[in-house]
């Protein structure tokens, strides 16, 4: 055996019971050395200052009895194996003492010492295998998942190949091509895109069942990526004649989302809708505040397919559930879609369900937490216990000599913004739309002009010696006040910082609407004048609006 | 006036070769180095106006690329727009916090990429 004694907490408050432990089982294993608390509270305190290998435990001590004993202990030291020494059998607690974690449960008078120490020995062993299968259990969950990560990059590698050569031909570079010809090559790559999702699926499907999918949520203005979603989309939807609507409230809403994910959900319920949909049919998206519950957005996906059988709806979010009476049998995908969109939606905190009518369509929605802007806006407008004295709203529009899309900036500039600004008087607003070619940002700034212009200098600066204006970019910065509400009397700071979002939500909004949109988008979505939004909003004491 | 210079790295032949193809259809000289070490070097000699990085290299990856880049003096200005299959979201902010221009996972869509690179290059000097 080694060198270093094993240590055996013994907690037991009779006297007796004691010595017989200490002294029996140190003559019968000279490797074990027994250390002594009589109460529960002590032992909890040796088991914290120095884990012993094992604790032998009298369940009825001065400070604890019973169930409440051993749990205490196996909360107190989880890796610690734990054998009970009782004055009685109770079979009913010790399938429950079993069933926690503890090794054995031995009667006192019923065993002699050399079964003790076995019993000593054999739990050390048994808790060494369980904490080594634990381990290993951890390890294969990262080995497969580096596994599905290496055999993705390896699969999309000849993907890339195939994308590149097939686009190279089909943009003539290779020469001239006929219209037969473009037509097998677009075929193609269809396939390859779809092989493409396939794979990001299939990932995501494996992070799902190792607890691994990520998230990144942010303050996301919803009618953008519902818009985003459905111009990928138009194209699927236009060769199948079926027509694509988008439908946004007229309101900011603002979720709190991972913009990316949001736009995965949405491809995958709004190509489902394609498929189970027969052509001159439609498909409807929609986004707006949640009626039942104003603390979340809603977006549906509804088309006018021929409906889901109700055998069928309780299954459709298991994984590799696929419906075979979809219209194009042989597009089946890997039918992992659903239920990846609802652990992504799980993830937001959303709930996503289905309602449907055999004959004339199915629609799903899904909710997302509402993130009203003037929850967003609340820490820096009250900084300081009430509203500031003045507030700036600073205007970054950032747009590209030559007409060139800069969207693929975005990320870029909003970090670029982030540092310009003072985390807790100033708040950059989350990206409200593009305008087809430009971008515009919005600050809040808790200052007055002259300190809005110390802003719009600072962000000047920095866009000018940055890689983002070496990318693409020309800007404009502009500052305009806000007016901000003269308080009523006892009127609570959540009813002001309302007020005051209100007040920027239609000047971006105003902003917004002069902006020339060539985009072509069915859309329904006007912006309000502020008057409207002040009489829309409700007395107090009723809900309030998420965010107008 | 000269044709701006845009250097390859990456060590997939097959892909070298169609980006190499799409660049020079599209009026770039192109360059090219295969793995980490023979990327700085190639970036010495080739003065490129812009580098297409791959991150999975042998010899140095990517991230060991960039950070050598940034350390010369005469090559920490080039912009480097990464084109790589691995997953995106985590590589992504390492990349961007490595000095990364642009970020793209292959396959990406052609008009993207050369439109990156067009507003990228006009407004570097």
């Amino acid at each position: 055996m080694s060198g270093r004694p094993t240590q055996v907490l013994l907690i037991e408050d009779n006297p007796g019971d004691a010595d017989f432990v200490r002294l029996r089982l140190g003559e019968c294993n000279s490797d074990l050395q027994v250390t002594h608390a009589d109460r529960l509270a002590t032992g909890l305190a040796a088991l914290a200052l120095d884990p012993p290998a094992v604790v032998l435990l009298d369940l009825n001590l001065p400070d604890s009895r019973g169930a409440e004993t051993f749990r205490n202990v196996l909360n107190q030291a989880p890796g610690v194996p734990v054998v009970i020494l009782s004055a009685h059998y109770d079979e009913e607690l010790a399938a429950t003492a079993v069933h926690q974690g503890v090794q054995e449960y031995l009667v006192k008078g019923a065993f002699d010492v050399k079964q003790l120490e076995r019993a000593v020995r054999f739990a050390i062993e048994r808790q060494g295998l369980l904490t080594a299968l634990d381990m290993n259990r951890k390890q294969q969950l990262l080995y497969k998942d580096q596994f599905l990560s290496h055999v993705s990059h390896e699969l999309r590698t000849p993907l890339t190949c195939a994308h590149q050569f097939v686009t190279i031909v089909l943009d003539g570079i290779a020469g001239p091509i006929s219209p037969e010809q473009r037509d097998h090559l677009e075929t193609a790559l269809g396939s390859i895109n779809q092989v493409n999702t396939m794979i990001g699926s299939l990932l995501d499907c494996a992070r799902t069942e190792s607890g691994k999918m990520r998230i990144e949520p942010r303050c996301v203005v919803i009618g953008n990526v519902v818009q985003q979603a459905a111009a990928m989309m138009q194209a699927t939807a236009k060769a199948k004649q079926i027509s694509l609507e988008v439908s946004v409230d007229s309101r900011i809403l603002l979720a709190s989302a991972d913009p990316h994910r949001i736009l995965q959900i949405l491809m995958n319920l709004i190509d489902n809708a394609t498929k189970f949909t027969p052509p001159e049919g439609s498909v409807r998206v929609k986004a707006a505040p949640f009626e039942t519950d104003p603390a979340f957005i809603c977006i549906s996906v509804a088309d006018s397919g021929r409906g889901i059988r109700p055998e069928a709806k309780a299954l459709i979010f298991e994984r590799l559930y696929q419906d075979s009476q979809g219209i194009e049998s042989n597009r089946k995908g890997l039918g992992l879609g659903l239920n990846i969109v609802q652990e992504l939606v799980r993830l937001h905190g959303g709930r996503i369900w289905v309602e449907s009518q055999l004959g004339y369509g199915s629609t799903f929605s899904f909710t997302l937490p509402a993130l009203p802007l003037s929850r967003f806006l609340f820490p820096v407008l009250t900084d300081q216990g009430h509203l500031p004295n003045s507030l700036a709203l600073v205007r970054v529009e950032l747009s590209s000599r030559r007409g060139l899309s800069v969207g693929h900036l975005r990320e870029q500039c909003l970090e670029l913004l982030q540092s310009c600004i003072l985390p807790s008087k100033d708040l950059v607003l989350p990206p409200m739309g593009t305008s087809g070619q430009g971008e515009t940002f919005w600050i809040v700034a808790s200052t007055d002009q002259a300190g809005a212009n110390v802003l719009a200098r600072r962000v000047r600066e920095r866009f000018g010696r940055s890689e983002e204006a070496k990318a693409g970019a020309t800007f404009k910065v502009s500052v305009a006040a806000v007016q901000l509400p003269s308080p009523g009397i006892d009127e609570p700071l959540e009813s002001l910082v309302q007020e005051v979002a209100d007040v920027i939500s239609g000047m971006v909004l105003a902003d917004m609407g002069k902006k020339h949109r060539p985009d072509g988008e069915e859309k329904v979505c006007k912006p309000q004048l502020i008057s409207e939004l002040k009489r829309k909003r409700p007395k107090n004491g009723q809900t309030k609006n998420p965010d107008c | 006036m000269d044709k701006p210079k845009i250097l390859i790295v990456d060590d997939d032949p097959i892909l070298r070769r169609g980006l190499n193809l799409r660049l020079r259809a599209n009026d770039y000289e192109t360059a090219y180095a295969i793995d980490g070490v023979s990327a700085i070097a190639a970036a010495q000699k080739e003065r490129p106006d812009l580098i297409i990085l791959d991150l999975g290299l042998p010899a140095g990856d990517g991230f060991s690329v960039m950070e050598r880049l940034q350390q010369n003096a005469n090559l920490a200005n080039i912009p480097v727009i990464v084109l790589t299959a691995w997953d995106s979201l985590p590589s992504r902010v390492r990349c961007l916090n490595a000095g990364a221009a642009v970020f793209f996972q292959k396959p990406v869509d052609s008009g993207k990429l050369l439109g990156a690179i067009r507003t990228t290059l006009l407004y570097s000097n």
